[in-house]
């Protein structure tokens, strides 16, 4: 079948996929919920016009990343405003921007089930969902970016006819690994700690009597009785794949960040790149938790569970972070001012340079902005966290365009071209994934409990036990 | 009766097709197939290494020679199947010397071009009629013969048969560009017409007034040659030969030069007078600067030689050949090599009058384009309706083949027979090179004889005119390419005791200057996307043309880059962009020629401004002008090759004194082992000393390389795609260096080790090279290319509507989405090798050449073996002068520069 055609089809199972959910009506009451009550969400017919109209906008925006993706494979990277320096635009710029959003989402919630953390209960299922839509937005890219996407598997180390193997050398396959095991990684985290609550749900399915669904969730659900063995594994696998996302996690932002580091161009060479990009990756990622918990606790009345001390806690730990993201921004002028000429005036032309705005936008976003969650008024409202931590995820963003874009601004040999500026389908390919994410995250909360069921209960049965 | 061949339909064929007939039906397919195939051309032309003669070989190299200005330069047409792919020099030509130029290596691309002229026809129809009812039409009364410079003796027998065929008949000349004003000058120097012949091969001090030495034109390569001579003397003896530079416009004599001066055309006439006074010569005149450019001269004593640049007017042209001649300075006489040395701008302006007259019935315009091109003032366009009979022949349908009532298609250069005379009167044979493109198509020579009445065509025609010559003689001459012994001796002549100079010119607050397009030329190469992309040597603006005007006199006038400018000349004015040049003269606004074509091919009509609306036929180089903004933007399309020459310590084009040499670099630690190389390292050194920044290794690249053109809007957002790159690193007071950037082919490359599909790879003898289908277009290899030589396909270049017609089978074309650069002509080493292994013997130093070594006029470029300590690269790798670009950062370039050597004391 041709690419087109591919595409194409693609799209076709998309707009089905939005169809499915075209059933709306009258929101159900908000107000207490009772804890177990989580499951009643996903099952309820009907789920109020707001839902279905960012349903309708995510489905939108799906469809716009369908049609940037097949005018991309029709035009060719031709449409984007990359050029010879700067080869590398939005693609990279959105790639490392997702990468760190899912890494942050999914490092928290790694840390809430290592650690036992009480607000694991509130946030994680969310976190990891959140991670999961944002590495699926972000691998994209890489295949995306390529001259020839459709040749993306010609990465992999497979036995060709003519024993060509990739360049394990090349910072790019190492890249491809590290993606792989994210999304494979990520998935289990999050599918493993949805078994049960799968069962659950198709319990309450079967006594509703929607067979169907019953019958959909017990294929997810892999035979679990919640016996005590099950109960058993499931903590050790849990706890087992929790442990594995967290050196991955560091290993995947710190692989992304090596591809800039270990070029010649001045302003990427720098050791410190790897911890900048990781650590100030986590304020994005954590904003992104922080609105959408201020939005679910909201809109679907989830107060109860995600309760003022988990938004705090929530709170505090983004604001510590960007901290930590404002000590790095210090480590980035201080190393460079260290440095030999060329990576100073690399710096200088990010920090002074065309992208300059950028550069001081990410500062101020991320590290300086979301100070203002220490404060205890800013972290309990709807439009504060909302805001601040949407904002962070922005900044991060123009940091990475400032690293990406700007890094390139002064190179070995003087150069006066025209710079990198993002084009149209740049920015509906951007758009497109936002939508994607936005799907991928609404169809969550429409199908799956969005806090976790048995933990819950868990919690519950330990604060009535004597 | 004719034999059709019949194709057997299955149908007849028995039930269970046996072997026989399914042969016969194949065969007769096939027979239907060949007879499809372009039909063999009358005549061939004698190819230099294909047997058997006469016929088009798979492999066959012809010399030819392609003229402008009429000046002859040879070639070598490199063919496959027919089809010129490559315009090589012809080293046995004094007017090419083995090298190119821009202009010349496009002549491929204009024989393919799909926009060429393909039908006579008849007031802006195709016509009914053929070309003969076109001709006949032309017998008769108030014939008139216009063609551009004419140095050709074929031309010249032919034009005077039609004049003796036709007693009222006259002939003039007509050229944007034409040298007149030096032969007016030799005239006001010796007293008659003659030719002068700067050899610079000789000199010890160049004055060059307003360019005349280096920069593009008809006798560039062997100028520049002959200083890049002098210069590798003068390396060898520890006395540099010094070159000063007066001119307006930034140009490429003055980019070079030890010393330059930015001066307005009466100030370089000034300049002129004055340094004739002081070394004694019978003229007044005074300027601050001529005592020490005098001293400079008077110095070099028999190594001082003056030159001057084509717009200068004849009292400069004058003044440099008595200056020169006084002095005993390096320049030949020779008898003129035009057929008939007149002014061509006198010659149209006769021609004009006796239009507005009414005594011009018929009008055969041969090869010129004077409704484009023709100074505004003569209004030559609508003279040009009123002529009862007007007959255009041309490669396209021009502004002139849309104004003449009949038009028709010409031969190619490289279609067709004749001659041409190079600057110094050396004759060369011009033989068809190609299979003929466009079959309606006929030569000059073949309308002049036709219209002449004599029966001869092509070869024969052109054997006519040299009757003495026997067959092997004849043969002797198609293979060499030049007519041994063709050239006139040299003439003895005193100067004469008084120079009728003329009044001194008077200089203008704000002058405009008229002056060639480095690649346009007067715009007859407009229709080459080649020429049109290439950037401009020094203001690296490509698709298109704008005003230059000096920082100061921007800044006075509020006008910064891009703006356009309302340009006023005598009465007449239009709009133009503005590009500000530092080193262009104050007071001087340059208005290069060539651009604006309205009809030229399938180049976008437009492209630039055309400055002939200006230009009066009463003063065609210099006016007083008026600009004013016009209050709006123009994008100027500018590719990054042009930098301050401090922009990084140490610079990348550096000097260095005689007495110097660079440190070798210190061992630098690499992760990875070296290298090991069982047989040869090819390597390359390019001169910087010599590199004049002609950017014929850019297009010679770009020609031999299928490089493809992507068009302004593209070039606009920084994707050109040459492979080849000429980077001009600007000192203040307009000289600078050039640097040409190929690929380093680096032995610690940067690029390899990041690709994910090994697609970059190295190989056995250290090319640094891009396997093509397994590229994927990450794009990685260019972000850690610290050289930025890597060109991406961002799109599917190659394939596009208008992409360039002509291809070399010898490289893959690269898809959409995928990496190339230079491979240091991998291709041609391959060649080379397979040649010497059925030889069974080893390479020759020499034997594999580059394409961009080969297309150097200055021979800047040297290629080949780094293990053969006697190579040509080896030796100059030995160099005290050499270094690697970057070689700081440890990538270990195969390519290495020599760096420039400083302008000695004697110049400042």
């Amino acid at each position: 079948m041709s690419l087109p055609g591919r595409a194409l089809r693609l799209l076709t199972l998309l707009a089905a996929g939005s169809l499915l959910v075209r059933r709306h009506a009258p929101a159900h009451a908000p107000g207490e919920l009772p804890a177990n009550e989580v499951a009643a969400i996903p099952l309820q017919p009907r789920f109020g016009w707001r839902f279905t109209a960012s349903l309708g906008a995510a489905a939108l925006g799906v469809l716009l990343l369908g049609y940037a993706v097949v005018g991309l494979l029709l035009q060719g990277t031709g449409l984007w405003g990359t050029n010879i320096p700067f080869v590398w635009g939005f693609d990279l710029i959105n790639y490392i921007w997702w990468i760190g959003i899912a890494n942050a989402a999914s490092l928290f919630a790694v840390i809430l089930v290592l650690r036992r953390h009480g607000l694991r209960t509130a946030v994680n299922r969310f976190a990891e969902a959140a991670a999961l839509a944002a590495i699926a937005a972000a691998a994209l890219y890489p295949i995306l970016h390529l001259g020839r996407p459709w040749l993306f598997y010609w990465v992999l180390p497979y036995p060709a006819t003519f024993q060509v193997w990739p360049q394990f050398r090349s910072t790019l396959v190492w890249d491809l690994w590290g993606i792989m095991a994210h999304v494979l990684v990520t998935g289990l985290f999050w599918y493993i700690g949805l078994i049960p609550d799968l069962a659950t749900m198709r319990d309450r399915a079967v006594l509703r009597g929607r067979l169907r669904s019953a019958r959909l969730y017990g294929l997810f659900a892999l035979g679990w009785r919640g016996s005590v063995i099950h109960w058993a594994r499931h903590e050790a696998a849990y706890r087992l794949v929790a442990a594995l996302v967290l050196p991955m996690l560091v290993s995947a932002q710190t692989i992304v960040a090596l591809e800039f580091a270990s070029a010649v161009v001045p302003g990427w060479h720098q050791a410190r790149l790897p911890l900048h990009v990781v650590a100030t990756g986590v304020p994005s990622g954590l904003g992104v938790v922080l609105a959408l918990a201020a939005l679910l606790r909201r809109t679907l009345g989830l107060q109860q569970l995600i309760d003022d001390a988990d938004m705090h806690l929530l709170g505090r730990l983004m604001a510590a972070a960007s901290l930590a993201c404002l000590v790095l921004y210090a480590d980035e002028a201080f190393t460079a001012w260290m440095e030999e000429t060329p990576t100073q005036r690399g710096m200088a032309a990010r920090i002074l340079g065309l992208y300059a705005p950028l550069w001081w936008g990410g500062l101020l976003l991320t590290a300086l902005v979301p100070q203002a969650l220490w404060l205890r008024s800013c972290r309990t409202g709807l439009a504060a966290p909302m805001l601040i931590g949407l904002g962070a995820a922005a900044g991060v963003w123009l940091d990475r365009f400032a690293l990406v874009a700007g890094g390139l601004l002064h190179d070995h040999l003087p150069s006066t071209g025209p710079a990198y500026g993002p084009s149209l389908p740049e920015w509906t390919l951007l758009l497109g994934t936002a939508g994607l994410f936005a799907f991928a995250l609404l169809l969550f909360a429409r199908f799956v409990p969005v806090v976790s069921m048995y933990e819950t209960r868990h919690e519950e049965s330990e604060a009535e036990a004597p | 009766m004719p034999v059709t061949p019949h194709l057997p339909r299955f149908a007849d064929l028995d039930s269970a097709p046996g072997r026989r007939p399914v042969l016969r039906a194949a065969g007769a397919a096939m027979a239907l197939a060949a007879a499809g195939c372009d039909v063999p051309p009358e005549e061939w032309g004698h190819p230099l290494h294909a047997r058997p003669r006469g016929v088009a070989e798979e492999h066959a190299s012809y010399a030819t020679v392609l003229e402008l200005e009429g000046i002859g330069r040879g070639v070598i047409v490199r063919t496959r199947a027919g089809h010129p792919i490559k315009i090589e020099g012809n080293p046995d030509h004094p007017g090419s010397l083995g090298a190119t130029d821009p202009f010349l290596e496009a002549a491929v691309l204009s024989l393919h071009d799909p926009a060429r002229s393909r039908r006579p026809r008849q007031v802006g129809r195709p016509a009914r009629e053929p070309a003969s009812a076109a001709l006949a039409a032309l017998r008769g009364e108030g014939l008139r013969l216009l063609t551009g410079p004419v140095t050709s003796p074929t031309m010249a027998r032919l034009i005077a048969a039609v004049l003796q065929a036709y007693p009222d008949a006259r002939w003039h000349q007509w050229s944007a560009l034409a040298a007149d004003n030096a032969q007016a000058g030799a005239r006001i120097a010796f007293g008659e017409p003659l030719t002068v012949l700067a050899e610079p091969a000789g000199a010890r001090c160049v004055l060059a007034l307003g360019g005349g030495l280096l920069d593009p034109g008809p006798d560039q390569i062997r100028l520049a040659q002959g200083w890049a001579e002098a210069r590798r003397r003068g390396r060898a003896s520890g006395s540099l030969p010094v070159l000063i530079a007066a001119e307006c416009s930034p140009g490429l004599t003055g980019a070079r030069a030890d010393r330059r001066l930015a001066l307005p055309p009466a100030g370089i006439e000034a300049l002129a007078r004055g340094v004739a006074a002081e070394l004694g010569l019978p003229v007044q005149g005074v300027h601050p600067e001529a005592g020490a450019v005098a001293a400079a001269l008077r110095r070099a004593g028999s190594g001082a030689l003056v030159v001057a640049g084509r717009e200068q007017p004849p009292a400069v042209h004058a003044l440099a050949f008595a200056i020169t001649q006084a002095l005993g300075g390096p320049q030949r006489l020779l008898p003129p090599v035009m057929a008939q040395p007149e002014p061509c701008l006198t010659a149209l302006h006769t021609l004009v009058e006796e239009m507005a007259a009414g005594a011009v019935q018929r009008l055969l315009i041969l090869d010129a384009n004077p409704v484009y091109d023709a100074p505004a003032d003569l209004d030559f366009a609508a003279l040009l309706g009123r002529v009862p009979v007007s007959v255009h022949l041309g490669l396209h349908v021009d502004e002139t083949a849309l104004a003449c009532i009949l038009h028709l298609p010409m031969a190619h250069p490289l279609e067709s027979w004749g001659d041409s005379r190079a600057a110094d009167g050396t004759v060369a044979l011009r033989q068809p090179a190609s299979v003929k493109r466009v079959a309606e198509a006929l030569s000059a020579e073949d309308v002049l004889a036709e219209l002449a009445g004599l029966p001869e065509r092509g070869q024969a025609l052109l054997r006519a005119t040299w009757p003495t010559l026997d067959d092997a003689a004849w043969q002797a001459a198609l293979e060499a390419g030049v007519l041994p012994g063709s050239a006139p001796p040299p003439r003895e002549l005193a100067l004469r005791d008084t120079l009728e100079l003329g009044p001194a010119a008077e200089g203008a607050p704000l002058v405009a200057s008229f002056a060639a397009d480095p690649h346009l030329w007067d715009g007859r190469f407009a229709s080459e996307a080649w020429l049109q992309e290439l950037p401009r040597p020094l203001t690296k603006q490509a698709w298109g043309n704008a005003t230059l005007v000096a920082p100061a006199d921007a800044a006075r006038l509020g006008l910064e880059d891009g703006d356009v400018a309302r340009l006023t000349v005598a009465g007449r004015s239009l709009e133009a962009p503005v590009l500000v040049l530092p080193g262009q003269a104050e007071g001087v606004v340059t208005l290069p020629l060539g651009g604006g074509r309205r009809a030229a091919g399938d180049i976008p009509s437009a492209v630039g401004f055309d400055a002939n609306r200006l230009r009066a036929a009463t003063a065609p180089w210099a006016a007083p002008l008026e600009i004013a903004p016009a209050g709006r933007k123009a994008a100027l399309v500018r590719a990054a090759w042009r930098h301050p020459a401090d922009a990084r310590d140490p610079p990348p084009a550096r000097s260095i004194t005689p007495a110097e040499a660079f440190p070798p670099l210190p061992p630098q630690p690499s992760l990875y082992p070296d290298w090991s190389y069982l047989g040869r390292a090819w390597g390359m050194v390019v001169d910087l000393d010599a590199c004049i920044g002609c950017n014929a290794c850019s297009i010679a690249c770009q020609a031999e390389n299928n490089t493809p053109v992507v068009g302004p809007e593209e070039v606009a957002r920084g994707r050109e795609m040459h492979w080849l790159r000429v980077d001009f690193h600007v000192e203040a007071g307009g000289t600078g260096a050039f640097q040409p950037v190929p690929c380093m082919h680096c032995e610690k490359a940067p690029c390899e080790v990041v690709c994910p599909v090994n697609a970059t790879v190295h190989d056995h003898e250290g090319l640094n090279l891009m396997v093509y289908p397994r590229c994927i277009g990450t794009r990685t290899c260019s972000n850690n290319c610290p050289y930025k030589v890597r060109r991406f396909n961002w799109s599917a270049y190659t394939r596009q509507p208008g992409a360039v017609p002509v291809r070399n089978p010898d490289v893959p074309l690269r898809p959409r989405g995928v990496i190339e650069k230079c491979t240091y002509c991998q291709h041609r080493i391959a060649a080379a090798r397979a040649t010497a292994d059925r030889e069974g013997r080893e390479l020759r130093d020499g034997e594999v050449r580059t394409a961009c070594q080969n297309a150097c006029p200055t021979r800047a470029i040297a290629f080949g073996d780094l293990h053969d300590p006697a190579s040509a690269v080896a030796r100059a790798r030995r160099e005290g002068r050499n270094y690697a670009l970057l070689g700081e950062l440890g990538t270990r370039p195969r390519t290495t520069y020599l760096a420039r050597l400083r302008p000695s004391e004697e110049g400042a």
